[in-house]
């Protein structure tokens, strides 16, 4: 890892963050900062708290668990974040097993966009478009986007989640060991998605693959 | 390169005997449901063809009057219609948001009592609605618009309100509690408001379950005859015009429970056409009722095709907080209807909980206690229970294991059909054959073998449902041992049932004992039934629901209707203990692997 000097225009930082239950410690203490457009990967082994983490983060932390320390997300401290679900359109989750919700392909990469962005219908869809072309599904999917999505296949099904968070393109993206649940095929499809990720984007990806942290990131945080 | 086997020492020595009461018990609970579906039917369908039914007349007329052969069941159509509509209109609604605030809103420390709460709504016996009907809805009504005595459609309709809306909360709770957390996550990731979640991501995986409830509620209101028939005011071939249909629904009415429930049926002078025209009513409300619950009870695996999508509003953070407040009122009004039930019935039925009460017997109309009431109702509880046992534990393991997947799908049926009985037809069907087809009369026996038909689905479908969520792991594991058939369900499967079965019967005897309907024709009377019966014929009993419910139709004398209230606390008492039995014993289930 390097330096922990903190750059102004971090997405975010986190100074001496402790997850703990009433009894124990789950995760850290750590500190680290993720710069603006940086991918940084918090590595640790499984069960170490790293997915709590990073729920955290964006204020989904399971009851009876709490953050000590201080963390910033976009700016914004934790304890004070604003309304919930703007913090959690401009910070995207994606999580371990994809979750596709009924419906086509098209309504799930929309699925987002349609609740928190006012616009025409066609804008909404230039965006999804956009957001499944850098999930890197596009070509897979262009000609068959209104057919159901849980006809995809599971890797397919990660990089539409990947999409639905893309499409409403937050500063912020949280990838919770997204290629865990995955074939090994299906994995390097998805690797390949995120490294193709726009650099505009801030990525936090938790895993406890050495290999696969070493092969993304720009900078690696031991928990 | 040959390969030897040495023919096994195991498998060729003595085998312990199987189990051979396991074939028994499972056919005997196959025989004895297949049997009381047959008798149920065949007593329909014996008395629609025991003379001309003229369908057509029979639907669209409204005139109902046996002396001169006009056999119209059109009213009691409209009276049903009516009374279920408006159950519904009024129940649905507060119904489906209550059990969206209980499953969504509120956190699960807060809504775990509440859905308790709620349950123990639900089993609360429909003559105990019936009494609150009597009681309030009826002097309400009368006191609203301008009815004598307040016997109405409206009446009965706001009963049945009262009646399905725990059922309706119920069965929404678990449709919603089926849908997967994850689901939630991953809408909430993508900054969707709580009600945007439930609404675009929750809800259309719910909503068949949601409908289910509906249709159970339904069944429910269209079945019901005790509560219904104690406010609806009864009168035949009230059709009202479309333009009068509204104001139609202040005057008295009949439906077809309500018609069945009263003594036509059961009358020597009711034979040829007219006993053909009542079965047809009969069997216009099996089919109602028993479609319901069949529509109902089905799994819903089926996908989800189209999805209602939502735009982004203005205010989405206003309406999230608008919709909630609203959704968390309407978890108030089944929390009312709890607390105002206890305090009517401490206040009305203060004397029910006087161990006097409990110990001296009937006197005269309406005073003394209900000793023989009690001890009637413990006994026919006891018949069922020794009965729905072996039966609906039978039935259980047959449909958990014995039946390939073709005989289990109507076997299921057949078990949802009978738990969809109305239960006025239970009464009539054991009428027809213990009391007039044997020659029992009133009798004991006849009311207690009715309502163990009442409590074998229950207990059967609990025993199912449980053995469902066994392992298949496990069962292979027995299987890979050697162990036959009989084995594997009396070493693996019944020890994992155990507490299910349990929790089963005693649900299905709180159900049972509750009863009137069944008990009406078969086996009770009001008052001179002896201490114990020396026999089967002619030996009636007195029971608890059926002395409410005669007390009950003189609601002009208010000491008639104080002991009502009395003998409703008893019931309420006695369910309620079976309950609370059944409480560790499926918290214990809940644990348990």
């Amino acid at each position: 890892m390097t330096g922990t000097a903190v750059p102004p225009g971090a997405a975010v930082q986190a100074d001496r963050v402790l997850v703990r239950t009433r009894e124990r410690v789950l995760a850290g203490p750590v500190s680290f900062s993720a710069a603006s457009g940086a991918t940084v990967g918090l590595r640790g082994p499984s069960g170490c708290g790293k997915s709590t983490l990073l729920r955290a983060l964006v204020g989904l932390l399971p009851a009876g668990l709490t953050v000590e320390g201080t963390l910033h997300v976009l700016g914004r401290p934790l304890d004070d974040p604003g309304p919930l679900p703007q913090l959690r359109a401009s910070a995207g989750l994606v999580g371990q097993s994809p979750v596709v919700f009924p419906g086509s392909i098209l309504d799930n990469a929309m699925f987002g966009l349609r609740h928190v962005v006012r616009a025409p219908r066609a804008t909404l869809r230039e965006r999804a478009v956009a957001a499944l072309e850098e999930a890197g599904l596009w070509a897979e999917v262009q000609d068959r986007l209104d057919s159901p999505a849980d006809q995809l296949s599971v890797g397919q099904r990660q990089r539409l989640c990947l999409a639905r968070a893309l499409a409403l393109d937050p500063q912020l993206l949280l990838l919770d060991e997204p290629t865990s649940a995955l074939d090994a095929d299906a994995r390097d499809v998805v690797e390949a998605s995120i490294a193709g990720l726009s650099r505009r984007r801030t990525v936090l990806l938790v895993s406890h693959d050495v290999d696969q942290v070493r092969r993304l990131c720009d900078e690696v945080v031991d928990l | 390169m040959t390969l030897l086997v040495e023919r096994g020492t195991a498998a060729s020595a003595a085998r312990p005997r199987p189990p051979s009461w396991i074939p028994a018990l499972t056919a005997a609970g196959g025989l004895a449901t297949a049997a009381a579906v047959l008798l149920v039917l065949g007593f329909v369908v014996a008395g629609v063809t025991s003379g001309d039914v003229d369908w057509v007349e029979l639907i669209t007329t409204r005139t109902w009057d046996a002396p001169s052969g006009a056999f119209g069941a059109g009213a009691m159509l409209w009276g049903t219609a009516a009374v279920c509509a408006i159950a519904l209109t009024l129940a649905v609604p507060v119904g489906w948001s209550a059990s969206i605030a209980l499953s969504e809103q509120l956190p699960p420390r807060i809504a775990r009592p509440l859905r308790s709460g709620v349950e123990l709504l639900a089993a609360v016996p429909s003559i105990v609605y019936g009494l609150v009907g009597v009681a309030v809805v009826r002097p309400f009504v009368s006191g609203a618009g301008d009815v004598p005595g307040g016997d109405s459609l409206l009446a009965a309709g706001l009963v049945l309100a009262v009646m399905v809306l725990p059922t309706i909360v119920a069965v929404s709770v678990d449709a919603l509690a089926a849908v997967p957390a994850a689901t939630r996550e991953a809408a909430l990731v993508l900054g969707l408001t709580r009600r945007e979640v439930v609404r675009s991501a929750v809800l259309p995986l719910a909503r068949p379950g949601m409908r289910a409830a509906v249709l159970l509620g339904l069944a429910r209101a269209v079945g019901e005859t005790i509560a219904v028939f104690l406010v609806i005011g009864r009168a035949d071939g009230r059709l009202p015009d479309p333009a009068a249909a509204l104001s139609s629904l202040l005057s008295p009415g009949q439906t077809l429970t309500t018609k069945l429930g009263g003594p036509e049926p059961v009358l020597a002078g009711t034979f040829g056409d007219h006993r053909a025209a009542l079965s047809a009513v009969g069997m216009l409300l099996l089919v109602t009722v028993a479609g319901a619950t069949l529509a109902g009870s089905r799994r819903h695996r089926s996908r989800v095709h189209r999805v209602r999508l939502f735009r982004a509003r203005r205010l989405r953070f206003a309406t999230d907080r608008a919709v909630t407040a609203v959704r968390m009122a309407a978890i108030v009004l089944p929390l009312v209807l709890l607390v105002a039930l206890a305090v009517l019935l401490l206040s009305r039925g203060a004397v029910g909980l006087l161990p006097s009460f409990w110990t001296t017997p009937a006197l005269g109309a309406s005073g003394g206690g209900v000793r023989g009431q009690i001890a009637g109702t413990v006994l026919l509880v006891a018949v069922a229970a020794a009965v729905s046992l072996p039966v609906g534990l039978g039935l259980g393991l047959l449909l958990g294991e014995y039946a390939g997947s073709g005989a289990r799908g109507a076997l299921r049926t057949a078990t949802l059909t009978l738990g969809g009985v109305p239960t006025i037809l239970l009464g009539l069907a054991g009428y027809a054959f213990f009391s007039t087809f044997l020659g029992w009369g009133k009798s004991w026996l006849a009311g207690g073998l009715v309502l163990a038909v009442v409590a074998v689905p229950v207990v059967a479908l609990t025993t199912t449902a449980r053995l469902d969520q066994l392992s298949p792991a496990r069962r292979e594991a027995a299987q890979a041992l050697g162990l036959t058939r009989s084995q594997v369900i009396r070493s693996v499967l019944l020890p994992y049932a155990r507490p299910a079965v349990l929790t089963g019967l005693l649900l299905g005897l709180a159900r049972a004992a509750g009863e009137t309907a069944p008990l009406l024709f078969t086996a009770t009377v009001f008052a001179g039934a002896a201490a114990v019966p020396s026999g089967i014929v002619q030996q009636p009993v007195q029971a608890l629901p059926t002395h409410v419910f005669a007390l009950a139709q003189d609601a002009a004398d208010p000491a008639a209707l104080a002991s009502a209230w009395g003998t409703a606390v008893v019931l309420v008492v006695l369910t309620g203990l079976l309950l609370l039995a059944a409480v560790p014993a499926r918290r214990r289930l809940e644990g348990s692997s």
